[in-house]
């Protein structure tokens, strides 16, 4: 139909410029692109329907544009973005498995939480990017983490014989299952930042500590320990997770534990809803939790001093549940006054890491006036607060670097709540 | 001389539900109906299906008229129309004519029921070129098409690839006069716009709207089915124009949520028009004296309380004739409408 006029946008007519400034505003590069068609010529609903067609993503096409999720979507507030607006560009024939827009969402779930219509973001997006993946057409910064964690085990593309290099001269000992040959109570999923990234690794040193300190029976797998799978498998590698998964699972099945104790959220995540699918069913805690319900245990003494403001984790907060047990942390230790950021808790601001953010830097620059976790670290030097206390190991670099770029070095410094626990607990903590 | 007769003027829904409850609470009614055949407008504008049931509209008013001819209370004047009224509450004297021939009917009391009218398209304004383009209908015809199970595009006989619906036609128009809302069109476009996905499959339906206005359960039982099952096109934005472009019909308005202009060639266009005062319940106002608001429906009291006793002793008004109105309304103003006649005749029965 309509063969007379153009439903698609000729990139040629697309006027977009380099550098420029408005008024003193830098608005270079996408920020200022023009059409010379503005005009709808057409409704290529094909689009839409390629998107509702896919197992998940069905409530794409449910969108009535209450635009509720818009005024919570963290990607809107520093670009342009939200799915309502998704529904409409599909609508008006936008090929989302092309599209910037398929790879900005972070899988946040603040959309579902307020979406009257129950547009499924967390099932859309995996599902639309898994056609990607398929294709072929994932960003290439992406595609290069896919391959070094298939290839790896970590999407660090670190030697996997390296992931208990944090525990070399270490002051307490932290045992491999596989030398125990024995049952432990805890085994203890560290997780791939944890294990490698250097401030990662401080914040295990602190959590090694205080498990110790605690007199828990705990073991790590060391390097028989793969990525848990959780972000590949939002991020559209549905293959590249079962595969993990499966690893994993076969590796856990080995060993007897009581408690699987994850770090990671994400990995929490995947124990608690994704793995049970697949065969592999376990206590699983997250280390936050864990440790809130020994508070008194503790015996925190050692005062900490400062004002602590506490960032929520999606895939903690909104994802599972989890609020009280990281803040009753906060607030036990000595001499701390927890001061709450304006997004908290239900409503917390995403740090863009994930549904794999964390490996998407390049297109978040390239759509976004700044990333997000340059926005919650800006939300928490508002709060007045001297610290900012994470308890997802995605966050400890993510925020340290968004603290530098944001000029607030010295003004606010990122605490995993294992090396405030160390702190208080007069511990080490590096 | 008085008269415990109800005489119900009109046999559409409302007409027809207020005659079947009068009847049933025992008083003697005349229903006078000027077409030959009862059903009103959901016989006489061939609807295919009520809105928000998807009834067969046949099979609902072949229901309701059963419901008054079985009673032998009832006497239905069809072909006849009211000439004048002279009397007051409890002693009517109503002079019908029929077949050039005038009848005296007395009755104690009586019920308007005497609708509504679709707006005209080309009335004041040659809106969207409705008597120009043959492919640019009303959600009338297009109802008229859905019941003979041949939903076409006029000009070429074949089944549409693209339609859309342009809302809010002759409503919510302060130029055109008729600032109300006509409450019930949303809900009928996007139940067309069901049915048109069901015989045409292949078709693309697009509602073009200010607002939708779903109320109650037409939300869920009919706009949300409309969008997640069958897959219709809601855009926020109404049509401004309707023009011919190299002989293909084009819609041209803004996109409002992409805030961008729209220009989107058509196969049929389907004014949903709204609803106007009957001719029949402008002439009834006019022979009872009763007032009537700027648009020319009826005035009830309008304390909330009471939506169905008119500005006259004894006469009331039931259903559209009393303001836009849907199937539900008007079934649960005639049942009240009947309530308040029996019972008042009943009352001065006794007093006198």
């Amino acid at each position: 139909m309509g063969t007379e006029v153009s439903p698609k946008i000729d990139p040629s007519r697309v006027m977009e410029h380099e550098h420029y400034e408005l008024e003193g505003v830098d608005i270079s590069g996408h920020w200022n692109r023009m059409f010379e068609q503005r005009v709808i010529f057409d409704y290529d609903i094909e689009q839409l329907d390629r998107v509702t067609a896919l197992d998940g993503g069905e409530s794409m096409g449910w969108c009535y544009q209450c635009s509720q999720c818009t005024a919570v979507c963290p990607v809107d507030h520093v670009g342009d973005y939200g799915p309502r607006k998704i529904y409409r560009k599909l609508q008006v024939g936008m090929d989302f498995f092309t599209s910037d827009d398929l790879w900005l969402c972070t899988t946040c779930a603040n959309c579902l939480r307020v979406c009257p219509k129950e547009v499924d973001m967390l099932q859309i997006i995996p599902a639309a990017r898994k056609e990607a993946v398929l294709e072929g057409a994932v960003p290439s910064e992406l595609q290069e983490v896919f391959e070094k964690t298939a290839r790896y085990g970590n999407p660090l593309g670190k030697n996997p014989k390296r992931r208990v290099a944090w525990t070399k001269g270490l002051d307490v000992e932290v045992p491999i299952i596989a030398d125990l040959d024995r049952k432990v109570d805890v085994l203890w999923w560290v997780s791939d930042y944890p294990s490698y990234h250097p401030r990662g690794m401080e914040a295990s040193r602190s959590l090694a500590r205080v498990l110790t300190h605690l007199g828990v029976d705990f073991a790590i797998l060391g390097a028989e320990e793969r990525h848990d799978g959780d972000s590949m498998l939002r991020a559209g590698e549905e293959g590249l997770f079962e595969m993990l998964a499966d690893q994993n699972i076969e590796t856990l099945n080995k060993y007897e534990f009581d408690l699987l104790l994850t770090t990671d959220p994400h990995a929490y995540n995947a124990f608690l809803h994704e793995y049970p699918q697949r065969g592999g069913t376990y206590k699983v805690e997250h280390y936050s939790t864990y440790l809130a319900e020994r508070i008194e245990e503790l015996g925190l003494s050692h005062d900490v001093g400062g004002r602590v403001t506490f960032h929520d984790p999606c895939y903690l907060g909104r994802q599972n549940g989890v609020y009280d047990e990281p803040r009753a942390l906060i607030e036990a230790l000595p001499g701390v006054e927890l001061v709450e950021m304006w997004r908290n808790r239900q409503n917390g601001y995403c740090c863009g890491g994930g549904g794999g953010g964390m490996w998407l830097d390049g297109l978040a620059a390239e759509n976004q006036s700044m990333r997000l976790s340059e926005k919650r670290v800006l939300e928490a030097v508002e709060t007045g607060a001297d610290t900012l206390c994470v308890v997802c190991p995605y966050e400890v670099s993510r925020f340290e670097d968004a603290v530098k770029s944001t000029n607030n070095d010295g003004a606010l410094v990122v605490r995993d709540i294992s090396e405030l626990l160390a702190t208080a607990l007069g511990l080490a903590t590096n | 001389m008085r008269s415990d007769r109800v005489v119900v003027v009109g046999a559409g829904p409302a007409g027809l539900e207020a005659a079947r409850l009068a009847a049933e609470l025992g008083s003697p009614v005349t229903l006078v109906e000027k077409n030959e055949v009862a059903g009103g407008m959901p016989i006489h504008a061939h609807y295919a299906t009520l809105t928000h049931h998807f009834r067969s509209a046949e099979g609902a008013m072949r229901e309701m008229i059963d419901a008054v001819t079985s009673n032998e209370l009832v006497e239905i004047r069809t072909g006849t129309e009211i000439t004048s009224v002279s009397g007051s509450v409890g002693e009517f004297t109503i002079t019908v004519a029929s077949n050039g021939t005038t009848e005296v009917v007395e009755a104690g009391a009586i019920i308007l029921a005497t609708g509504f009218q679709h707006f005209d398209p080309s009335r004041e304004t040659q809106q969207y070129q409705y008597y120009e383009f043959p492919d640019v209908i009303t959600i009338v015809d297009a109802e008229k098409m859905l019941k003979e199970e041949n939903f076409v595009t006029p000009t070429t006989g074949k089944p549409p690839e693209r339609v859309a619906f342009i809302q809010c036609v002759g409503s919510r128009d302060r130029q055109i006069g008729n600032e109300y809302c006509s409450k019930v069109c949303c809900g009928i476009s996007s139940k067309q716009a069901i049915e048109i996905r069901k015989m045409v499959p292949n078709a693309r339906v697009f509602i073009f709207y200010i607002d939708m206005r779903m109320y109650g359960y037409w939300e869920n039982e009919i706009y949300w089915p409309a969008q997640e099952e069958y897959k219709v096109n809601y855009v926020k934005g109404i049509i401004t124009e309707i023009l011919s472009k190299n002989g293909r019909l084009v819609i041209r308005g803004e996109d409002t949520t992409m805030g961008r202009p729209m220009e989107i060639p058509i196969d049929i266009a389907i004014l949903s028009v709204g609803m106007e005062p009957s001719a029949g319940t402008r002439t009834m106002a006019k022979i009872l004296g009763l007032t009537s608001n700027k648009y020319g429906f009826i005035e009830t009291d309008r304390d909330i309380l009471d939506t169905v006793t008119t500005t006259v002793p004894g006469v009331y008004a039931a259903g559209a004739a009393t303001g836009p109105a849907d199937l539900d309304d008007s079934i649960a103003s005639a049942g009240a409408a009947a309530a308040k006649a029996v019972s008042l005749l009943r009352t001065t029965a006794v007093t006198v």
